[in-house]
């Protein structure tokens, strides 16, 4: 099918599509990668302290040693990764309500690229490293950029409450776009929900189009079809009013149970929305795939590729509604929310890696370590003029050497601010 | 006496008189004898004129009918008048079962068919089975006329080729010859004129000298004839270089030579190869099968009953803008379907599998994020 192959051409199934095995197996690896770097962070920050301390006070309690291992035993009690998954969960239906803060509210496609965005940053990242609290502003914002809704920063972070500054909102973005691995596009199901539905409306208004492998249905037969589901509609009016019920309650679903769950991972964005509609309307939903992919499935149909297709994509779309299904929001799970803030906030608060917590003071520092990186590699990849910027700033940084009247030798300063990067990068 | 002389000797005397005629030789010194390959039977050049310059009329032999004509009459080549005849039937019968052995299937089905013409001749030439044979040959030269003409054709151009490479090698050995002559004759002008050198420096210098004047002539010229070796060598590996490049451009044309197809495989040989006549070239298909709008899950309508888009139908100002509903309608739709067929679980383990064997997808991903996660821990590690 050449539509399917067009999706298989797309970033989104590429890299951003798993099976529920290899998902899960990476958050694992993630969240135990996350973890040891975590344990290490805290007992450098521990050694630190306590050779503060022994400095100030001179003469160490031994008894205050014991103690303060005891703490640190306690203290480094990570999160699991299913702990980590409630936490992004949290914080994807946070930006669905940041989104509202704003006059007019963001648009719903801006909201569900910023959830893909921070659920697939959350992939390869722990929420013990990178706070949610952070990255979820910054990854709205990005998403604001991406879905061409533009926004100036100014005003992105008056929605955004608490003590937000602007510096704080973008200071992760570049992290987060390489974590995105430099692919912002996201295929929503929500269009494809406008066309099938646009399609269903032309079907009982007599003006369908037959299948391309079906050339044998006709306009009539279409719209008797359609007239005929289940409960039996009198007329065209009754019928679109239910296809508009069928429309708003898949819309509703598509904007909550398919970004909070990890249906985008799993399946496709034409499956997400026909599973979401055999949710809203079974039997239109069925009908519906019927005139795709041939009528109810017969003995006689065996063999043919698309009776393959058919109970091979129904059972698929029944998976993912069940997934779909199987969603409750947070907040109206009072139970799950009182285990998030009491036990899971806590512990997130205890493991957080110390040494990422100001993440505005470094805002240009991944940049920049990359491109000395380069550098140092001896790539070409990277560009003259950052190197240039680079190092003519160390040169300010450093000042004229008096000794030296006519400066450093002008070939080899180059070099030399090479070797210099090489060394601060150790 | 042996009798083969006997024969000779007889024979000879035959040739003196013309059996037609009875005229010998020795009444008429200049008198040659002609034969027909319709019954080879030998009469002098007067007797053809006599008999046949009016026309056809029968062989003037007793007991031999055959209707003879004055232009088939030809010098006989062999003194043997049998062989003289079974070479004629081996041309004739050569022209038509003209296969070439790249023709055939293997060498065997080749050899057969060598056999097969060995045996049509020999049937021609001792008169057994002559109708049938005759008949066979007739119908399979006019079955097989393009097959023949196109063989015939090549073998002109494969003989006139063979005549061109001869005429170049003979010339190309008239100049090496020259040229070796032409060096041997330079190598004794210079014996000579060393010679010459060598004595009159003998005959000016001092009597000490002359040792070492003619260890010094006899250097020079070992200097020089080396040198000059030196420079044939070179001479000669160009021109040999040359050579092979001529042959190879001379073998050019055999090699690509058509072959003629015949359709009817002749019932007469067997174990030709099959002749495929190569597909008629498609037209140049710009998209390689991919059909333009070609969809699969759905057809496009020009029109969608919508309340919401149906206003943008007639605002102009949409219009104006260049804004085009169809460029909606296909994008929504294409997104209702894309990838409706791909099943993740499926197809994302296989790729996971054929990706395992560098590295593994969850490893490069997690490797991104490391490389994200020290890149920015680095600089405060170090401070």
């Amino acid at each position: 099918m050449i539509e399917d192959d067009v999706y298989r051409s797309s970033s989104q199934f590429r890299l951003w599509s798993f099976t529920e095995a290899s998902l899960k197996s990476l958050r694992a690896t993630t969240n135990s990668v996350a973890s040891d770097r975590v344990r290490a962070a805290l007992r450098r920050a521990q050694d630190a302290r306590r050779s503060a301390n022994s400095s100030t006070t001179g003469t160490p309690a031994p008894g205050s040693d014991a103690e303060s291992k005891a703490t640190e035993e306690k203290a480094i009690d990570c999160l699991t990764p299913e702990e980590e998954q409630q936490v992004v969960d949290y914080y994807s239906e946070q930006i669905i309500q940041l989104g509202e803060n704003y006059k007019p509210p963001l648009p719903t496609i801006v909201r569900a690229t910023a959830i893909q965005y921070l659920r697939r940053f959350y992939l390869t990242n722990s929420p013990m490293t990178y706070h949610p609290k952070q990255i979820m502003p910054c990854a709205l914002f990005l998403a604001t950029k991406t879905d061409n809704y533009y926004l100036s920063l100014r005003q992105f972070t008056e929605g955004v409450p608490g003590q937000t500054s602007a510096e704080d909102i973008i200071a992760p973005e570049f992290l987060v776009m390489q974590s995105l691995r430099f692919t912002f596009d996201v295929r929503h199901p929500f269009r494809g929900l406008e066309g099938g539905v646009m399609e269903l409306r032309a079907i009982s208004q007599g003006q369908g189009q037959p299948a391309p492998h079906l050339p044998g249905q006709t306009p009539e037969d279409l719209r008797r079809g359609i007239l005929s589901i289940s409960p039996t509609s009198a007329s065209a009016t009754a019928i679109n009013d239910r296809i508009s019920r069928a429309h708003h309650a898949t819309r509703e679903i598509l904007k909550t149970a398919a970004q909070i769950t990890d249906a985008y991972f799993l399946y496709t964005p034409s499956q997400i929305w026909l599973s979401a509609f055999l949710i809203a309307d079974r039997p239109l939903a069925e009908f519906y795939l019927d005139t795709k992919l041939g009528g109810p499935i017969t003995s006689q149909q065996e063999g043919n590729p698309l009776y393959a297709l058919r109970t091979k994509l129904l059972l698929t779309l029944n998976n993912c509604s069940t997934i779909l299904q199987a969603y409750k929001p947070l907040a109206s799970d009072d139970i799950r929310m009182k285990t998030l803030k009491r036990i899971i906030g806590k512990k997130l608060y205890h493991c957080q890696n110390p040494e990422k917590a100001n993440l505005a003071g470094q805002k240009r520092i991944p940049a920049a370590a990359a491109a000395a990186a380069a550098a140092a590699a001896g790539e070409s990849g990277t560009s003259e003029s950052e190197m240039e910027r680079l190092a003519k700033k160390r040169k300010l940084e450093r000042g004229n050497d008096p000794n030296d009247l006519f400066g450093g030798e002008l070939v080899m300063q180059r070099t030399k601010d090479k070797q210099l990067e090489g060394e601060g990068q150790q | 006496m042996p009798p083969a002389r006997d024969v000779m000797a007889h024979r000879g005397d035959d040739d003196e008189v013309c059996p037609v005629c009875k005229s010998s030789r020795y009444l008429n010194p200049d008198m040659r004898f002609l034969i027909n390959p319709e019954c080879y039977h030998k009469m002098c050049e007067s007797c053809v004129d006599r008999i046949f310059s009016s026309g056809p009329a029968n062989c003037p032999v007793a007991g031999c009918h055959k209707t003879l004509r004055k232009n088939r009459f030809r010098k006989q080549t062999f003194e043997d008048i049998n062989v003289e005849r079974e070479v004629d039937i081996r041309r004739r019968v050569m022209q038509v079962l003209n296969r070439r052995e790249e023709e055939f299937d293997s060498k065997r089905a080749y050899d057969d068919f060598l056999e097969q013409r060995e045996e049509i001749i020999a049937n021609l030439v001792h008169g057994t089975d002559v109708a049938k044979t005759e008949s066979d040959l007739q119908r399979y030269a006019s079955e097989n006329m393009r097959s023949i003409r196109a063989n015939q054709a090549l073998e002109a151009q494969e003989a006139s080729s063979f005549r061109e490479q001869q005429t170049q090698e003979q010339e190309l050995a008239r100049l090496r010859r020259e040229a070796a002559r032409q060096e041997y004759e330079n190598e004794r002008k210079e014996l000579l004129a060393g010679r010459e050198d060598v004595l009159s420096r003998l005959a000016a210098g001092r009597p000490g000298d002359a040792a070492a004047i003619a260890r010094e002539g006899q250097k020079v010229l070992l200097k020089k004839s080396s040198a000059r070796r030196s420079e044939e060598d070179r001479i000669r590996q160009k021109q040999a270089a040359l050579r092979n490049s001529d042959a190879r451009k001379g073998q050019g044309p055999l090699t690509t030579a058509d072959r003629a197809d015949d359709s009817g495989a002749s019932s007469l040989i067997k174990g030709l190869k099959k002749i495929k006549t190569p597909e008629p070239e498609k037209p140049y298909d710009p998209f390689d099968g991919l059909v333009p709008n070609q969809r699969d899950y759905y057809t496009l309508r020009d029109h969608y009953p919508n309340s919401y888009l149906d206003p943008i139908r007639q605002d102009t100002r949409m219009q104006a803008g260049g804004y085009d509903l169809q460029e909606y309608y296909s994008r929504t739709l294409m997104e209702a379907f894309a990838g409706l067929g791909c099943f993740l679980d499926e197809e994302v383990s296989k790729r996971d599998i054929t990706n395992t064997s560098n590295v593994s997808r969850p490893v490069a991903t997690e490797g991104a994020a490391l490389a994200a996660v020290s890149s920015a821990g680095a600089p405060e590690g170090s401070s």
